[in-house]
C-alpha cells in the first residue's frame, strides 16, 4: 500500500518538475492519469518529521537532551547553532541514521519505513561521492536505488545537473571536480529523486557567494513546490531567509520560531544576539 | 532486484574507472605467483665438488671426473675458502669430507651427492672383502684337500692292518654334510611408485595450490575491505541508507559486483599457473575455478566485516599482518601436524586452510567434486556466517522498522 502512496506522491511531483523545469511536455500527459483521484489528499501532511523528546549521549557526553521538533508541511526549517551543539546528531535521528536513546522520530505522520526513504532527500557534511565515477554516473546510481529508471531516469538526471549548474560536468570524473562541484553535484543527489522532504547537513558550507544565491532560491523553488526543507547553517544572513528556525545549543532546543519573531520577542537586532541574550538570561537566574 | 543491480553496476564501473584497482586486482597476483615460480619451481643447482689424495686410492672409480674435480689439497682448500666449490674429499683411509658449511641447503646439496658415491665406495669395499675372502676359503680347500689325501693313505693302511677298528670308527665318524649352495642374494633396487604426482613434482607444484589461495585472498581482501570502508568514511553508506535500499542489498550488491570481478580474475589467475606456469595438475580447471571463486566470496565478506572495525585505510591494512600473514604459515604450505594442538584449532579456522585442501586434493590427487565438496562448504559456511554479520552490522546501524 505504502509503495503505491510512494507512486502516486512521485508521479505527482514529477508532474511539477517537468511544468516548472522541462521544456519537453511528452511524458506529462502520460503523468495525468497517475495525478487523478486522491493525489491531493495524499500529499497534504501536515508534519513530515516530527521529533519528540529525543535524548542522545555517546559516552558520557550528552549531545541531545529532550529536543521536541515539528515541522509543518512546505516550510523552511532552519538549524542553527554553535558547532557541537548537536544539530548533525539530530539531522541523523531525525532521518533514522541513529538511534535515539529516549524518544520517537516519525517520518509522514507514521514511524520511519525504508519507503517513507523514498520522499526524502539527504545531503551530508561530507559530500558522500563516488570519486572514481562520473558526475552522471554517481547520479545515476543514487537515481537506480530510489527506483527511478529508463528514459525517465535519464531525462531528471540531465535535468538536476541543469539546477545545479554542472550539465557540461557530468561526463567528468568526481576526482576532478573542485569543492564547490563536489557540494552542487551532492545537493543534486539529494534532489534527484524529487523528495518531499529535505534534509540538509549545511548545504552551502565552502561555496561562493554566487552559488550560495543560486542554492538559495533553488531552495524557495523547491518549497514553492510544495517540499518540506530543513537545513542546519551557521551563516546567518541564510537564516534570516528561513521560515522557521531551532536554535540547538548543548544539546537543547533554547529557542523556536519566525527569525523576526524572535528578533522582536528577545528584542536584539540580529538571530546570533538571540544566544548571547537567552545566555544573559540564563545567567540572571 | 532492481537495487542489486544498480549497486553491482556501480561496483562494477567503479573498478573499471580505477585502472590502477584493476591493475592490483589482475596483474599483482600474476606477477607475484611468477616470481614464487621461478623461486621455488626451479631446479636445484648443482653441488660443486673435488677430491683430493686421489692418486693412490682404489676408491676412484666412486668418484667420476665429470662429478668431481681432481685437486691437491692445497688448490681444493683455496677454492672451498673462495667459495669455488661446497666441499672436498680426502680419500686417504678414512675418508673425510670437508664442508664450504655457509649455506644449510648447499650442506645438504653437498652431502646428498657424496653420500651416493659412499655408497659406491661400500660397493668397491664389499668386492674388495670378497675378494680377500675368496682367496682365504681357496687356501683352506687346498689344505683340507691335502688332509683328506692323508686321511685316504691312513684308512688303506688300516684297513690292511686292522679292519675291525675301521668300521666301529667309520659308524661313529659323524655324517657331514654337503654345503648346499647358497643362491646369491638379489640386488637390492628400489622401485619407487607414486599414488599421486611423479617424481617431477617440485616444490611450486605442492606450493602452488596454496599459494594461489593467498593471493586470491590477500588481493581480495585488500580492495574489498578499502572499498567498503570508502563506503563509510566518505559518507556514501549513510546517503545509502537513507534510500529505500534493504540492508542485505548493500551487503549482496558488493558480492555481486566483486563477484564478477572475482571470476575473471580467478579465471585469468587459474590459467595462467596452469597454461603459463604449467604447474602439475590433473585436475579439472572447472573445480579449480569454483573453489577459488568460494574463497575469494570468504574474503570479500571477511574484509567488510573488519572493515568495520577501521577507521581508515591505514587501519585496514593492520589487519593484514592479524589475518593474512598467519594463514601463510598455517594453511598447509608449511606441514603444521606437528605444531601444538592450539596452533593446528586455529589453522582449522583460517578459509585458506581449506581451499589449499581443495586446491591439493583436485590439482595433485585429480579428485572431483567428491574430493572438495567439504572444503567448499566450509569455505561458503565462512562467507554466510560473514554475510549475516555484515547484514546485522548494518541492520543495528539502522534503526528503522523494515
Amino acid at each position: 500500500m505504502t509503495y503505491y502512496l510512494s507512486v502516486f506522491i512521485n508521479g505527482h511531483f514529477y508532474l511539477y518538475w517537468l511544468l516548472n523545469i522541462s521544456q519537453s511536455h511528452s511524458i506529462i500527459i502520460n503523468e495525468h492519469s497517475v495525478q487523478l483521484g486522491n493525489t491531493k489528499d495524499v500529499t497534504i501532511m501536515s508534519y513530515p518529521v516530527k521529533g519528540e523528546h529525543l535524548h542522545k549521549h555517546y559516552k558520557n557526553q550528552i549531545v541531545l537532551n529532550d529536543v521536541s521538533l515539528t515541522l509543518h508541511e512546505g516550510e523552511i526549517y532552519g538549524l542553527i547553532g554553535p558547532s557541537g551543539a548537536g544539530k548533525t546528531t539530530l539531522v541523523r535521528i531525525l532521518l533514522g541514521l541513529e538511534k535515539a536513546d529516549k524518544g520517537a522520530v516519525e517520518l509522514f505522520e507514521q514511524k520511519p519505513t525504508l519507503n517513507a526513504f523514498r520522499s526524502l532527500g539527504y545531503m551530508a557534511q561530507s559530500d558522500a561521492l563516488y570519486n572514481e565515477l562520473s558526475a552522471y554516473q554517481n547520479l545515476d546510481f543514487f537515481a537506480s536505488i530510489q527506483g527511478m529508471s529508463g528514459k525517465a531516469k535519464k531525462q531528471r538526471i540531465l535535468e538536476v545537473a541543469k539546477t545545479v549548474n554542472l550539465e557540461k560536468d557530468l561526463k567528468k570524473s568526481v576526482a576532478q571536480f573542485s569543492g564547490g562541484m563536489k557540494r552542487r553535484l551532492s545537493l543534486a543527489a539529494a534532489l534527484v529523486h524529487r523528495p518531499r522532504l529535505y534534509l540538509l547537513d549545511e548545504p552551502t558550507v565552502g561555496l561562493d557567494p554566487m552559488i550560495r544565491r543560486n542554492i538559495w532560491t533553488l531552495f524557495h523553488y523547491l518549497k514553492g513546490k510544495g517540499a518540506t526543507i530543513i537545513v542546519t547553517t551557521h551563516v546567518m544572513d541564510e537564516v534570516a531567509q528561513c521560515d522557521r528556525v531551532g536554535l540547538l545549543s548543548e544539546g537543547k532546543l533554547i529557542a523556536q520560531g519566525a527569525p523576526k519573531e524572535l528578533m522582536d520577542h528577545y528584542g536584539v537586532p540580529s538571530v546570533e544576539e538571540i544566544f548571547i541574550a537567552i545566555e544573559k538570561a540564563g545567567d540572571k537566574k | 532486484m532492481r537495487n542489486l543491480v544498480a549497486m553491482a553496476k556501480r561496483i562494477i564501473r567503479q573498478i573499471v574507472r580505477d585502472k590502477r584497482t584493476l591493475a592490483l586486482l589482475i596483474i599483482a597476483p600474476l606477477l607475484i605467483l611468477t616470481l614464487v615460480w621461478f623461486i621455488f619451481g626451479a631446479k636445484a643447482a648443482e653441488p660443486n665438488l673435488a677430491i683430493i689424495h686421489y692418486k693412490s686410492s682404489d676408491l676412484l672409480p666412486a668418484f667420476k671426473s665429470s662429478d668431481y674435480a681432481r685437486m691437491s689439497p692445497l688448490q681444493a682448500r683455496q677454492a672451498l675458502a673462495d667459495k669455488k666449490i661446497d666441499a672436498y674429499i680426502d680419500l686417504e683411509t678414512p675418508v673425510k669430507v670437508h664442508l664450504e658449511g655457509s649455506d644449510p641447503s648447499r650442506n645438504g646439496l653437498a652431502m646428498s651427492k657424496i653420500n651416493k658415491s659412499m655408497q659406491i665406495v661400500q660397493q668397491i669395499n664389499v668386492k674388495k672383502m670378497k675378494a680377500s675372502f675368496t682367496d682365504i676359503i681357496h687356501a683352506q680347500q687346498k689344505s683340507i684337500q691335502e688332509q683328506q689325501q692323508t686321511l685316504r693313505q691312513m684308512t688303506e693302511v688300516m684297513q690292511r692292518y686292522a679292519p675291525s677298528a675301521l668300521t666301529s670308527i667309520m659308524q661313529n665318524a659323524p655324517k657331514g654334510e654337503k654345503p648346499t649352495a647358497t643362491a646369491a642374494p638379489e640386488k637390492v633396487k628400489l622401485d619407487v611408485t607414486y599414488l599421486h604426482g611423479n617424481d617431477d613434482l617440485n616444490t611450486f607444484d605442492s606450493f602452488g595450490p596454496a599459494m594461489v589461495g593467498i593471493f586470491v585472498f590477500l588481493f581480495i581482501f585488500m580492495i574489498g575491505g578499502v572499498s567498503f570502508l570508502r563506503e563509510r568514511t566518505t559518507g556514501t553508506l549513510d546517503r545509502l541508507m537513507a534510500s529505500p535500499i534493504k540492508n542485505y542489498q548493500i551487503i549482496w550488491g558488493y558480492m555481486i559486483g566483486f563477484g564478477l570481478f572475482v571470476i575473471v580474475q580467478s579465471f585469468i589467475l587459474t590459467c595462467y599457473i596452469v597454461y603459463v606456469l604449467n604447474i602439475y595438475t590433473i585436475g579439472h580447471l572447472l573445480d579449480v575455478l569454483i573453489i577459488v571463486f568460494i574463497l575469494s566470496f570468504s574474503a570479500l565478506s571477511l574484509s567488510i566485516l573488519l572493515s568495520t572495525f577501521a577507521s581508515n585505510e591505514l587501519q585496514m591494512f593492520q589487519f593484514i599482518p592479524l589475518v593474512i600473514v598467519p594463514q601463510v604459515f598455517l594453511s598447509g604450505l608449511f606441514p603444521i601436524d606437528t605444531l601444538p594442538g592450539w596452533v593446528r584449532a586455529l589453522g582449522n579456522l583460517m578459509p585458506i586452510h581449506y581451499s589449499t585442501e581443495a586446491l591439493r586434493n583436485i590439482m595433485i590427487r585429480g579428485t572431483r567434486f567428491e574430493g572438495w565438496w567439504f572444503d567448499g562448504l566450509i569455505l561458503i559456511l565462512f562467507s554466510v556466517v560473514f554475510i549475516v554479520i555484515n547484514i546485522l552490522v548494518i541492520r543495528a546501524s539502522r534503526p528503522v522498522v523494515d
